[in-house]
C-alpha cells in the first residue's frame, strides 16, 4: 500500500477533474436515490411520483448531455483512460435518453403492466440505473468499463424482462434471456482476460494494446477476440447469438421488449465501435491486421441479414416478428461497422437515431393493438385499418421507413450506410465489401414482405369480426403520431438531425 | 415556385384538402379531385404552348425549361464529402410529352372512377398522390429527387390494387410491389456508385446531379464508373453491368418479355381507372427511364448492349402478341397486347437513329392515348355486368351501337390503321430498326422484319375479338338480365372516350404536334450516344 502513497494525490486530483465532466451520469445517481426514497414513501397513485421524479431526473441528465454536445469539441479522456467523452458518446447518449424518455411514456400507456399487483415503482426505479450503464457503455474506453457497463445494462435487463413474470410464456423468457446471458458475458469476460494476459494493458484508447497483441501467435488473439466478441454479440443479438432474443421479446411485456430491442442494442454497437477503432487505426497506421475483422464481420453481418430477414417471414406473431426485423436491422448496420473507419459512424449514428424512432413506435402501435383488440397475431389483424384508422396508418408509414423507402427517414439511414459501405467498396475493392451491398438489396426486398404482411391484412382484407365504429385517440395514439411525422421530416430534410 | 411545382404538388395540396373534409360530404370528393386534375390540365397545355422547339435539354441546364433549382438536402458527411442534393427539375423534349399525356390520361381515369363507392377518401387521396409522384418522376433532373417520386408511386399503387381491385387483388399487388422494388433496390446502388464518381465541376463535392452525370469530364479518374478507369466487376465492365441493372430496373415497368409476368395480374385485378393509369403513364415511366437514364448517363454501354435491347423489342412483340391471342379474358387480352405494343418501344430505342427514338417516343404516346381507352371501354362492360369473358359476349353491337362505334375506333387505331397515332408511331419504330444496319450496324434487318410480323398478329387478335364480341346475333352468357343492364355509354363515358379518340386522331394526322416539340432533343440524345 505505502508505495502507492505517492501517486495518491495525483490519482485523486485526476478523479475530481473529471467529475465535472460527468455530470450526466451523476444527475443519474442522485435521480436513482431519490426515486427508491420516493417510491418507498410517497409513490402516489399508480407510481405517478415515481415516474416524474425518474422522467424529470432523465431529461435534466439529457439536457446537460446537450450541454456538453455544445462545449466538448474533441475527445476527452477521464478517470485515468476508463471512460472517453467525445462526440460520439454523447450522441450515443442522447440517443439513450431518448429512447427511455419514450420507454417512460410507453411504460404509463401500457395497462398490463400497470395492472400488475406489483406496481410500477420498482420499474421506474431501474430507468436511471439502466441509463446510467448505457451512458457508460457509451463511453467505455478500458475492458474492465466494458464489461462492468454490459453487465449494468444486462442485469437491470433481465430484472425488466421478467418484471410481470407470472405465466410460463414470460418465466421462460426471463430464465432463458438470465442464463444466455450470464454465459455470454462470462465468456467475454474469459476473452478480456485473454486479452489482458496477452498485452498486460486493459485500455482501448492509447493504442498500445494492439501493437503487443501483434507480437501473439495469430490463433491465440483469435481466440481472445472472438470470445470478447460473444459478450458484444448478445447485446447486438447477432447470428449465431440471436436465439435468445426472438422468445424474450415475445415474452416480455411489450414496452420493455421495445426497450431491450433498442437502446441495449444500439449501445452493444457503441462498444464495438470503441473495441475496433483501436484495431482499424493500427492498421492504418502500420498495415499490420492484427484480425481480420472485416472478413469475420462481414460474414456475420451477411448472415445476420439473411436470417433475420428471411425468419422474419414465417412469423404470425407481431412481436416475434418485429425480433426477427431487429436482428435483420443489426446485421444492415453491420455493414457501416465494416466500412466505420472511413466514418461510418456519422451515418451509423443517423441511422440509429431512426432505428431508435421506428422500432419504439413499431412496438407502441403493436401494444396498442394488442391492448384494444387483444390480438398479437397479424392474420387477426383483419380490417383493423378501419378501427383504429391513425394507428394503422401510422403503422403503414412506420413500416416504409422500416423497409427503407422513400420518403421516410428510414430510406435516408439506409442510403447513408450503403454509401459508406460502397467508399469502402471503392476504396478497397473487396468482393465481401460487394457482396454486403448486395445482400442488403436483396433483404430490403424481402423484407418488404412480411412488414407488408399488415397493411395487407389491416386494409385490404375484410374484418371477420365485429368492431366498434371507431376507437378514438389516446395519448400514446399522439405519441405514435408524432413520431411518425418525426420519420417523414426526417426523411425530407435529414440535416436537421445534424 | 415555377409551374412544375405547381404541377407536382397540386395534387398533393388537394389530396390533403380531401383528408381534411368530413366524410359527410365524401360525394363531394371526386369534384375537389376533378378540380384539381383539370388544373393540371390546363397548367400542362399551357405548358405544351410555350414550349419552345429548338432547345435540345438532355445534358445541358441551360437549354432545359421551366428549370427550377434549390439546394435541399446538405449534409457532411466527414470523409464521405459533402451530401449535395438539389430540388432541381427541369424539361426538355423527352418529358415535356409525358406531362401532357400524363394530366390527360389522369383526367381519364379520373372519369373512370366517378363510380367508386368505397372508401373514397382513402381513394381519392391515394390517387391525388400518385398523380403527384408520377408529375415528380417527369420533371426530376436530380437523381435523388427522381428516385424519390420513382419509390413514391409504389405505396399508392399497391393499396389502389390491393383495396380497390378485383379477386386476385392482394397477389397482384404484392408482385406488383415486389417486382418493381426488387428492380429499384439494385438502381439505388447504381445510384450511389455514380454519386462517388462524378463531382460537380461548380463545387468540386459530390452531386446526384443527372445532367453532371451525362458529361464524361466530370467522372474522378479512378472512380468505378469513370470511363476511362474502365473498372471491372467480375470480369464484367462496371459500366456495362450499371447499365444492365439500370435497365433491368425499367424493364420490369415497361416491361419487357420475361420480366412482364406482374403485368396481367396487376392490370386484370386493378380497378378500371387504376388500369388505365397503370397502361396510360406508369408503363411509360420505364421507357422515359431508358432513355433519360440509361442511354443518357451510359451511352456506351447501351451501344454495345443495342443487339440484346432490340432481341427483347422483338420478344416482347410477339410474345405479347401471341399471348393475346389465346386469351379469353377481354382485359388480359388488352393488357398482353400492351406488352406487344411497348417492344416497339425497346426496339426503336435499340436502333439508336432519330427515326427509332422519336418512334418510340411516339409509340409511348400513343399507346398512352390507346391504352386508356381500351381498359377504359373494358371498364365500362365490366361495370355493367361484372364479367368480361370475351366468349360471354356476342352480337354487342346491337344493342350498344355507340359503344361498339368506340371499340372500333379503339381496335383499328391500335392495330396501326394510317390515319391514327399507332400507325405513325409503329412505322417509325420500324423504320428505325431497318435502317439501324446501314446507319450504325446495331441492329439486324430481320429484328425490323419480325417487329411488322406483331403488327400482323395484333391485327388478328383485335380484329376476331372484335368479330366473336360484337358481331352476329346478341347473345349473352347473362341473358336478358345483362340486356337490361348493358345501356349504352353515356355522357361522362362518350366525353372521355371521344377526347382520347380525338389525341389518337391528331397525331396520326398531325405527327409533327409531337415531333415538332421532341425532334431537337432526340437529335441531341444521338448525338450523345455517337460521341463515345
Amino acid at each position: 500500500m505505502n508505495e502507492y502513497l505517492p501517486y495518491l494525490s495525483e490519482l485523486l486530483s485526476e478523479a475530481l477533474s473529471g467529475i465535472s465532466f460527468i455530470l450526466p451520469e451523476i444527475a443519474l445517481v442522485l435521480t436513482f436515490l431519490l426515486v427508491i426514497v420516493v417510491d418507498l414513501f410517497i409513490p402516489g397513485k399508480n407510481s405517478v411520483n415515481t415516474s416524474a421524479i425518474a422522467l424529470t431526473g432523465i431529461i435534466i441528465s439529457a439536457y446537460l448531455n446537450y450541454q456538453q454536445s455544445l462545449s466538448i469539441e474533441k475527445g476527452l479522456s477521464l478517470f485515468s483512460g476508463s471512460i472517453v467523452l467525445d462526440r460520439v458518446a454523447i450522441g450515443f447518449k442522447l440517443i439513450f435518453a431518448f429512447v427511455t424518455v419514450l420507454f417512460v411514456v410507453f411504460i404509463k400507456g401500457n395497462t398490463a403492466l400497470k395492472r400488475h399487483n406489483k406496481g410500477l415503482g420498482d420499474l421506474y426505479m431501474l430507468l436511471p440505473a439502466v441509463l446510467l450503464g448505457l451512458n457508460l457503455m457509451a463511453m467505455a474506453s478500458n475492458l474492465l468499463m466494458v464489461y462492468i457497463s454490459i453487465e449494468m445494462v444486462s442485469i437491470a435487463s433481465y430484472l425488466m424482462v421478467g418484471y410481470v413474470s407470472g405465466e410460463g410464456k414470460q418465466t421462460e423468457a426471463s430464465m432463458k434471456y438470465a442464463l444466455f446471458g450470464s454465459a455470454c458475458s462470462a465468456i467475454m469476460l474469459y476473452g478480456m482476460s485473454l486479452l489482458y494476459g496477452f498485452t498486460g494493458t486493459i485500455s482501448l484508447s492509447d493504442g498500445n494494446i494492439i501493437a503487443q497483441l501483434s507480437h501473439i501467435a495469430e490463433p491465440a488473439i483469435a481466440l481472445a477476440i472472438l470470445l470478447t466478441l460473444v459478450g458484444i454479440g448478445f447485446k447486438l443479438s447477432f447470428v449465431p447469438l440471436h436465439f435468445w432474443s426472438p422468445d424474450v421479446y415475445q415474452g416480455a411485456p411489450t414496452p420493455v421488449t421495445a426497450f431491450l430491442s433498442t437502446a441495449p442494442k444500439i449501445a452493444g454497437f457503441a462498444i464495438l465501435i470503441r473495441f475496433l477503432i483501436p484495431f482499424y487505426g493500427y492498421g492504418a497506421a502500420t498495415g499490420i491486421q492484427v484480425f481480420d475483422f472485416e472478413t469475420t464481420i462481414t460474414v456475420i453481418a451477411i448472415a445476420t441479414m439473411i436470417l433475420g430477414n428471411f425468419a422474419a417471414i414465417w412469423q404470425n406473431n407481431i412481436k416475434r416478428m418485429l425480433a426477427y426485423s431487429s436482428i435483420a436491422h443489426t446485421g444492415f448496420a453491420l455493414m457501416a461497422i465494416v466500412a466505420i473507419y472511413q466514418n461510418g459512424i456519422r451515418s451509423l449514428l443517423f441511422y440509429f437515431t431512426v432505428y431508435a424512432i421506428m422500432n419504439m413506435a413499431a412496438f407502441m402501435i403493436a401494444d396498442q393493438v394488442e391492448q384494444r383488440t387483444g390480438e398479437d397475431d397479424v392474420r387477426k389483424y383483419k380490417g383493423l385499418g378501419k378501427f383504429m384508422k391513425v394507428e394503422i396508418l401510422c403503422f403503414v408509414v412506420i413500416l416504409v421507413s422500416l423497409t427503407g423507402l422513400p420518403p421516410t427517414g428510414g430510406f435516408i439511414a439506409k442510403l447513408f450506410i450503403f454509401t459508406s459501405a460502397f467508399e469502402k467498396y471503392q476504396a478497397s475493392g473487396s468482393v465481401w465489401v460487394l457482396s454486403l451491398l448486395v445482400t442488403g438489396a436483396i433483404t430490403t426486398v424481402v423484407s418488404l414482405f412480411y412488414y407488408f404482411k399488415i397493411p395487407l391484412n389491416a386494409y385490404l382484407r375484410e374484418p371477420d369480426r365485429e368492431y366498434p365504429v371507431s376507437s378514438g385517440l389516446n395519448f400514446i395514439s399522439y405519441v405514435i403520431l408524432a413520431l411518425t411525422i418525426l420519420i417523414i421530416v426526417l426523411g425530407l430534410f435529414p440535416s436537421i438531425l445534424a | 415556385m415555377s409551374l412544375l411545382s405547381l404541377l407536382i404538388f397540386l395534387p398533393i395540396v388537394a389530396g390533403i384538402l380531401i383528408l381534411l373534409l368530413p366524410s359527410a360530404w365524401q360525394q363531394r370528393y371526386k369534384y375537389v379531385a376533378l378540380g384539381a386534375v383539370l388544373l393540371q390540365m390546363l397548367i400542362s397545355a399551357y405548358i405544351y404552348i410555350n414550349f419552345d422547339n429548338t432547345l435540345s435539354g438532355i445534358a445541358d441546364q441551360s437549354t432545359f425549361q421551366l428549370v427550377e433549382r434549390i439546394p435541399w438536402i446538405r449534409l457532411n458527411l466527414g470523409a464521405l464529402g459533402n451530401l449535395e442534393i438539389d430540388y432541381f427539375l427541369g424539361i426538355d423534349g423527352l418529358s415535356m410529352p409525358f406531362l401532357v399525356l400524363t394530366s390527360l390520361v389522369m383526367l381519364v381515369a379520373l372519369l373512370a372512377s366517378w363510380d367508386i363507392q368505397k372508401n373514397l377518401k382513402g381513394y381519392f387521396a391515394l390517387f391525388l398522390l400518385l398523380d403527384c409522384a408520377v408529375m415528380g418522376v417527369f420533371s426530376a433532373l436530380d437523381f435523388f429527387l427522381f428516385y424519390i417520386f420513382y419509390e413514391l408511386m409504389l405505396l399508392p399503387l399497391y393499396f389502389l390494387i390491393g383495396m380497390w381491385g378485383g379477386v386476385r387483388r392482394e397477389y397482384a399487388a404484392i408482385k406488383f410491389f415486389l417486382y418493381t422494388l426488387l428492380g429499384s433496390v439494385f438502381m439505388l446502388l447504381v445510384i450511389i456508385g455514380l454519386y462517388f464518381s462524378v463531382t460537380d465541376p461548380e463545387t468540386g463535392g459530390h452531386t446526384f446531379n443527372m445532367l453532371h452525370m451525362m458529361n464524361p469530364a466530370n467522372y474522378a479518374q479512378d472512380s468505378i464508373f469513370s470511363v476511362i478507369a474502365g473498372q471491372e466487376i467480375f470480369g464484367v465492365s462496371a459500366r456495362l453491368l450499371a447499365f444492365i441493372v439500370l435497365f433491368v430496373a425499367f424493364a420490369i415497368k415497361v416491361p419487357i418479355v420475361p420480366l412482364h409476368t406482374w403485368l396481367p395480374d396487376a392490370h386484370v385485378e386493378a380497378p378500371t381507372p387504376v388500369s388505365i393509369i397503370l397502361a396510360g403513364v406508369l408503363l411509360k415511366i420505364g421507357g422515359y427511364g431508358i432513355l433519360r437514364v440509361c442511354l443518357s448517363i451510359f451511352p456506351d454501354a447501351a451501344i454495345q448492349s443495342a443487339w440484346w435491347l432490340g432481341l427483347i423489342g422483338v420478344a416482347s412483340i410477339l410474345y405479347g402478341a401471341l399471348n393475346a391471342l389465346a386469351q379469353r379474358d377481354l382485359k388480359r387480352l388488352i393488357a398482353y397486347s400492351s406488352i406487344s405494343h411497348m417492344g416497339f418501344v425497346l426496339l426503336g430505342i435499340a436502333s439508336a437513329t432519330s427515326e427509332g427514338i422519336s418512334g418510340a417516343m411516339m409509340q409511348m404516346i400513343s399507346h398512352g392515348f390507346l391504352s386508356s381507352m381500351l381498359f377504359f371501354l373494358v371498364g365500362v362492360i365490366y361495370e355493367r355486368v361484372h364479367n368480361r369473358e370475351i366468349p360471354n359476349f356476342r352480337g354487342l353491337a346491337l344493342i350498344m351501337p355507340r359503344y361498339t362505334v368506340f371499340v372500333m375506333i379503339a381496335f383499328f387505331a391500335s392495330l396501326g390503321l394510317p390515319g391514327f397515332s399507332a400507325f405513325i408511331a409503329e412505322a417509325f419504330s420500324l423504320i428505325g430498326a431497318f435502317n439501324s444496319q446501314s446507319i450504325n450496324g446495331l441492329l439486324p434487318r430481320w429484328m425490323a422484319v419480325a417487329g411488322s410480323v406483331g403488327i400482323l398478329l395484333g391485327a388478328s387478335y383485335l380484329l376476331w375479338t372484335l368479330q366473336r364480341m360484337f358481331f352476329g346475333e346478341t347473345r349473352l352468357w347473362g341473358g336478358d338480365e345483362w340486356k337490361a343492364k348493358l345501356t349504352d355509354v353515356n355522357g361522362r363515358e362518350v366525353f372521355a372516350l371521344t377526347s382520347l379518340a380525338l389525341m389518337s386522331l391528331a397525331l396520326g394526322i398531325l405527327p409533327s404536334l409531337a415531333f415538332d416539340k421532341m425532334n431537337a432533343s432526340v437529335l441531341e440524345l444521338i448525338q450523345l450516344m455517337n460521341i463515345r
